[in-house]
Parts: C-alpha cells; sequence; structure tokens
C-alpha cells in the first residue's frame, strides 16, 4: 500500500517536472533539480508559474487556489504544494 | 548630514526650487524648439508618399540635438527624464508619426539598454556618437518565430574565448536601415544557463551584419524598418550588456521605456486629430449649419478631447512614477494599451467629422489613422499586453490590490472621485469572486483577464485623469470631469460582463471550432 502511494508520488513528481521542461522548451528534464528555483534558477515568471499550476490542476483534477499559489518559490515546493492539496482532495487514493 | 535636514534648509529649498525652474524652463526651451525644428523640416505627406525621411532631415535632426535626449550630459547629451523625453517626443508626433517614432526609438528601446546596463568603456565609445546623432540607435528583439512570445528567439550568442560570436536574423527593425548600432536579444545558453538570454551591442559596420530592404507599411511609412541578419558575427565580450544571462529583465525594463514614449507619440496623434476636427467643423456647413453644433458632432469632439485628457494624464503619471524610482512595470503597459487605442479611436473619429475629405490623403487626417493603428501591435500587442495585466491582477495578494487611491481633488471633481472610488471598490470585489472561482486555472479565461485588465486600466486612466485636473482652470476641469466619467462608464461595463463571460466564452469556442474546420465563413444551409 505504502510503496503504491509512494509509486503514484513519484509519477506525480515526474510529471510536475516533465510540465517545467515543457513550459520552458527544455531538452531534458533530467537537467531540472528540485531544489532549482522557478523564478531565479529557471527563469520561469509569474505567468509560467500559473501556466505550470494551471496544467497540473486540470491534469489531477485539483482546484488550487491562486494566493496559496503564490508562496511557491521551487520546484520542490511545487510538488509539495500539489501533494498536500492532492491528499486533501482524493482522500482515498 | 542626513538627507532631511538638507532639504529642511531654506536656502537648499530655494536653491531646489531655482534649479526646478531652470529645468522646466529647459525644458519649455526644447520643446519649443522641437516644435519648430519640425514644422520647418518636416513634411509628413511627402515623407509618406516617398516612403522614407530623407537623410538631410536626419542630418538637421542630430544637428537640432534630438538624438541625445535621453543621454547623460558627460557623454553631450540633455539627459532628460523619461517624462520630458515624452514632452518633446509627443511635440514631434503632433506633427509626424513617422519622425516621432524614429527619434522616439532612438531615444528609448535604442540607447536605454547602452545607457543602464553599458559597461564605462562601451558607454565612452558610443553614447557621445549616439547623443550626436552621428550613429543612430536600434532594438532588435522580434524575428520571424518570435513575436509576442519572446522567448521563443532562436538568434544565439556564444562565448569564443574573450568574443562573443552571434548568430540569427532580426526582423521589424526600426531605424534599422540607417542605424550604426543594434541592441540585439539573444539566447545565450552558455552564458547564465540553459534558458538565459543576454543583450548585445552590434556596430552595423561589423563583418557579417546585413541589412535587408525596407518594408512596405501601411502606415508610419516615412521610418525605417527592416531584417537585419547576423552571421557568425564576432565582438568584444564588453559589448555584452550588464550581466549576461540578464537579457530578458533588461528587455522588460527598456520596454518600460519604449511603451511609454511609444504612448506620447500616440498623444500627438490624437493631438493632431483633434486640432484639425476644431477648425474643420465650425467652418462645414451643412442643412444650413457649422456640422459642429450637431449634437452627434458634440459628442464625438467632447470624447475626443476628454480621452485626449486622460492620455496626457497617462503619460505624465508615468513619467512621475519613474523619476520617484518606482516600479513602472504595470503602469507603462497600461499606458501603452491605453493611448495607443485611444489615439486609434481619436483618428478614426477625426475622419468621421470630416467626411470624404478625410478619406483623402491630401488632408492628412487619414495618414494619423495609418500611423497609429500600429502602435496597438508594437512593443507587445495590446491583446497580450491585457492578458498579462489581467493574470498580473489577479495574482496580486489582496492587501496589494486594495493600494491604489487617488490623492485630494478639486472641490467640484469631488462627485467623479468618490464615484471612482465606488468602481475600484466593484473590481476588488470582482478580482475576489474570480479568484475564488477559477483559482489557478483563471489564467485559462483570457476573456476574463482582458475584462478586468481594462477595467482596471480604465480606472488607472481616471485616477490619472483626477490627478492632472489639481489647481487647473475651470475649462480643463469640465474636460476632465467628463474624461473621468466616460473612463469609469468603461470600467463599469467591462466589470458588469464578467458575469456572461463563460456564455462568451462558449459561444466563442463553438463558432471558432466550426469556422476553423471550414476555414471559410459558411453559406447557411436552410432545412
Ligand atoms: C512597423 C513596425 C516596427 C517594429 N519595430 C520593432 C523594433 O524596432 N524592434 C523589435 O524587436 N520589434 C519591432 N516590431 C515587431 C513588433 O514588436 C511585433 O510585431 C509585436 O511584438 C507582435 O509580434 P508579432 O507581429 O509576431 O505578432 P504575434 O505574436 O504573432 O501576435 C499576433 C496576434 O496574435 C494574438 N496573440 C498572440 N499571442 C497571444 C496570447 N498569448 N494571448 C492572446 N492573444 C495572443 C494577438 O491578437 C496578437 O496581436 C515592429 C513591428 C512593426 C509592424
Amino acid at each position: 500500500m505504502n510503496s503504491h502511494v509512494n509509486n503514484d508520488q513519484s509519477k506525480r513528481r515526474q510529471r510536475i517536472i516533465a510540465l517545467v521542461a515543457e513550459i520552458l522548451e527544455l531538452d531534458d528534464p533530467k537537467s531540472i533539480k528540485p531544489t532549482d528555483r522557478l523564478r531565479e534558477d529557471l527563469g520561469m515568471d509569474s505567468l509560467g508559474s500559473l501556466e505550470l499550476l494551471s496544467t497540473i490542476s486540470e491534469e489531477l483534477k485539483l482546484d488550487l487556489e491562486m494566493e496559496d499559489a503564490m508562496g511557491i518559490s521551487t520546484i520542490e515546493d511545487a510538488c509539495a504544494f500539489v501533494e498536500h492539496h492532492y491528499a486533501e482532495q482524493h482522500p482515498n487514493e | 548630514m542626513p538627507n532631511n535636514t538638507l532639504m529642511s534648509d531654506p536656502i537648499v529649498q530655494s536653491h531646489q526650487a531655482v534649479r526646478e525652474a531652470t529645468d522646466r524652463s529647459m525644458l519649455g526651451l526644447v520643446v519649443e524648439q522641437a516644435r519648430r525644428f519640425a514644422a520647418r523640416e518636416i513634411d509628413p505627406i511627402a515623407f509618406d508618399r516617398a516612403a522614407q525621411l530623407p537623410r538631410r532631415v536626419l542630418k538637421a535632426a542630430a544637428e537640432a540635438g534630438l538624438f541625445g535626449l535621453a543621454i547623460p550630459e558627460s557623454y553631450g547629451g540633455l539627459a532628460l527624464s523619461l517624462g520630458d523625453i515624452c514632452q518633446v517626443v509627443s511635440e514631434l508626433a503632433t506633427r509626424d508619426g513617422s519622425f516621432a517614432t524614429s527619434i522616439g526609438l532612438h531615444n528609448g528601446l535604442g540607447t536605454r539598454g547602452l545607457i543602464a546596463y553599458g559597461s564605462q568603456s562601451l558607454k565612452e565609445k558610443w553614447l557621445p556618437k549616439l547623443a550626436s546623432g552621428e550613429a543612430i540607435a536600434s532594438f532588435a528583439a522580434t524575428e520571424t518565430g518570435a513575436g509576442s512570445d519572446l522567448m521563443a528567439i532562436r538568434t544565439t550568442l556564444t562565448p569564443r574565448g574573450e568574443q562573443v560570436r552571434l548568430d540569427g536574423e532580426k526582423s521589424y527593425v526600426t531605424n534599422g536601415g540607417f542605424a550604426g548600432l543594434y541592441t540585439v536579444l539573444a539566447r545565450s545558453p552558455e552564458m547564465g544557463g540553459a534558458r538565459a538570454h543576454s543583450l548585445v551591442c552590434v556596430p552595423r559596420d561589423t563583418p557579417g551584419v546585413e541589412v535587408g530592404a525596407e518594408e512596405h507599411k501601411m502606415g508610419l511609412r516615412g521610418s525605417s524598418t527592416v531584417t537585419v541578419s547576423f552571421d557568425g558575427v564576432m565582438l568584444p565580450m564588453e559589448n555584452v550588456l550588464g550581466t549576461s544571462g540578464q537579457g530578458i529583465a533588461y528587455a522588460q525594463h527598456i520596454l518600460t521605456w519604449g511603451r511609454t514614449i511609444m504612448a506620447s507619440g500616440c498623444i500627438g496623434a490624437a493631438r493632431n486629430a483633434l486640432n484639425a476636427v476644431l477648425s474643420y467643423v465650425i467652418e462645414r456647413k451643412q442643412f444650413g449649419r457649422s456640422i459642429g453644433h450637431f449634437g452627434a458632432s458634440r459628442a464625438h469632439v467632447a470624447t475626443m478631447a476628454a480621452k485626449l485628457w486622460a492620455m496626457e494624464a497617462m503619460v505624465e503619471r508615468t513619467g512621475i512614477e519613474d523619476i520617484n524610482g518606482g516600479s513602472i512595470d504595470g503602469i507603462s503597459g497600461a499606458t501603452k494599451v491605453f493611448c495607443s487605442d485611444e489615439a486609434f479611436d481619436i483618428c478614426d473619429r477625426a475622419i468621421q467629422l470630416h467626411g470624404a475629405l478625410g478619406f483623402l490623403s491630401d488632408l492628412g487626417v487619414e495618414r494619423l489613422l495609418r500611423d497609429a493603428r500600429v502602435t496597438r501591435i508594437f512593443e507587445g500587442a495590446n491583446d497580450v499586453i491585457l492578458v498579462f495585466a489581467g493574470t498580473a491582477l489577479i495574482a496580486l495578494s489582496r492587501s496589494d490590490a486594495g493600494r491604489r487611491c487617488h490623492a485630494t481633488v478639486e472641490p467640484d471633481l469631488e462627485e467623479v472621485a468618490r464615484a471612482w472610488e465606488r468602481v475600484e471598490q466593484e473590481l476588488q470585489e470582482s478580482l475576489d469572486r474570480v479568484r475564488k472561482k477559477y483559482g489557478v486555472k483563471a489564467i485559462r479565461h483570457q476573456l476574463v483577464l482582458q475584462r478586468l485588465a481594462r477595467a482596471h486600466i480604465a480606472l488607472q486612466a481616471a485616477s490619472a485623469s483626477l490627478w492632472r485636473a489639481r489647481a487647473v482652470d475651470a475649462v480643463a476641469r469640465s474636460v476632465a470631469r467628463l474624461s473621468v466619467q466616460q473612463l469609469l462608464a468603461t470600467a463599469k461595463e467591462n466589470l458588469s460582463t464578467l458575469e456572461s463571460s463563460e456564455i462568451d466564452e462558449s459561444n466563442h469556442l463553438q463558432v471558432t471550432e466550426a469556422l476553423y474546420r471550414l476555414g471559410a465563413m459558411p453559406q447557411p444551409v436552410r432545412a
């Protein structure tokens, strides 16, 4: 059960990183590190961050509030933010 | 000595006052000189027909000091502030949009990067030539595959030992046909990270630089617009502006200047249109009366004046924000969108009031409209700026959002000022509703974002109009009042249509899906 959860979590994480690479038109998602900051390290503007989160919210069927989303700084933050909302909104999975 | 003690010293204050007065009268002289220069040297109809600015005019403009407006005095320029440059450019644009665009671009987009970010030695090498007009400046960001989406540019800058190498092609380069120095935006993945961009100054005579033929245009035909290509162009490292990799951030700052100056050009066009109308509508008689005395004409003329008032207020306010050291990222975009949209509308009304004569090119009113059209496209298409502005609005935290408020106003404008506050409150409530309803998915609803941005811009313009009306005469106050009333109506209209946005979006989707599939307007098929 636990490994199943972890597996799903890691899939979501990979998907987030792939989306970042897609939005940034990077050829290699592996060049993105969890500690990378969206703005400073990846050159993603606030529109890019919102683009990322709205795609995630569509794919994972999550409601993500604008105000909470503004606090996200790194890739790690984005993953934790999504996991938090995922657990809240899909408690049985 | 702390600054506040210094400033409270009466002698220093009087020095300060004298300095400000000297600055103002100096600016007055420069503006007056620009006006005389334009009247003497510029023949807008001839330049439009020939589709070029004669070289002798550029030379005369150089002698008149028009290329050194922005450049520090130590390099031979006038060191004018952004707001003051706008006053000169709007004066030139009152005579001719093409010439004003050439001068405005040089003093804004063309030289701003070098002034703000260039190394000491690069500035010493180029700024004196740019101030004297020996070299004219261009700014090259757009490519065929990258217009609104600047991150898609393909021109590349790569380090080569002590030098950098530039490869790629830029389109629609204003002033490009006669420029001596191009500030070029390029990707620089080896300088600052995979997504990094840098700005680099490229002298025209560097081997590998090729300048294309002039484009044939709808308007601003007297300005130069060309493609410039760079094939293995080698440049000293010092030509890279500021910190390599910061190109997009620098370009954004440069654009705040470019957009504000361009908006001041819109003021010139609008002023020209209104002046033409004022002399025509009294003189032209139909049905036994001056056409200007018909109620419908008065509505046009009054609206033109009200809009022009607000345009001037927006540009003036942006200039002051810049002097005060505030960020003009948001307001310069708003000013650009507002002034370009309104200038086009004002020119259109001027043609309407001139009737058939307005349509003929001999009078020059139709040229104003053609020239104004592109201001809604270049330096950021208005559609796109509105979407970004709407996004920025909903992304602002609530405490940030509520802070805009204008200062005290004249007693007879109190009522519209209170009305402003009510509509501003409505906007804040609408923003809250949109945030709640859509969350981060709001950016998928461009119609909503644009309506919010239009309401916000109308409110900013109304606030600027009120602010500009402090201590002015009764006529100016009546123009300001009308301006605020009309802008509040625009803001309210945009807020009221928010409710129906989803229905509108779904209708748009349905219609366009069908049209894109068919590729043409279908003939209705009846059962
Ligand atoms: C006379 C002239 C002079 C110019 N001078 C210069 C110059 O000196 N230097 C320079 O670098 N460039 C210059 N330009 C280029 C100008 O800045 C670009 O044309 C402008 O940025 C728009 O890019 P585009 O033409 O590729 O339009 P596109 O990006 O293709 O956009 C076309 C339209 O698509 C829609 N659209 C696009 N993206 C979006 C979106 N995200 N959301 C909603 N709608 C969207 C909008 O309606 C937009 O108007 C000049 C252009 C002209 C015509």
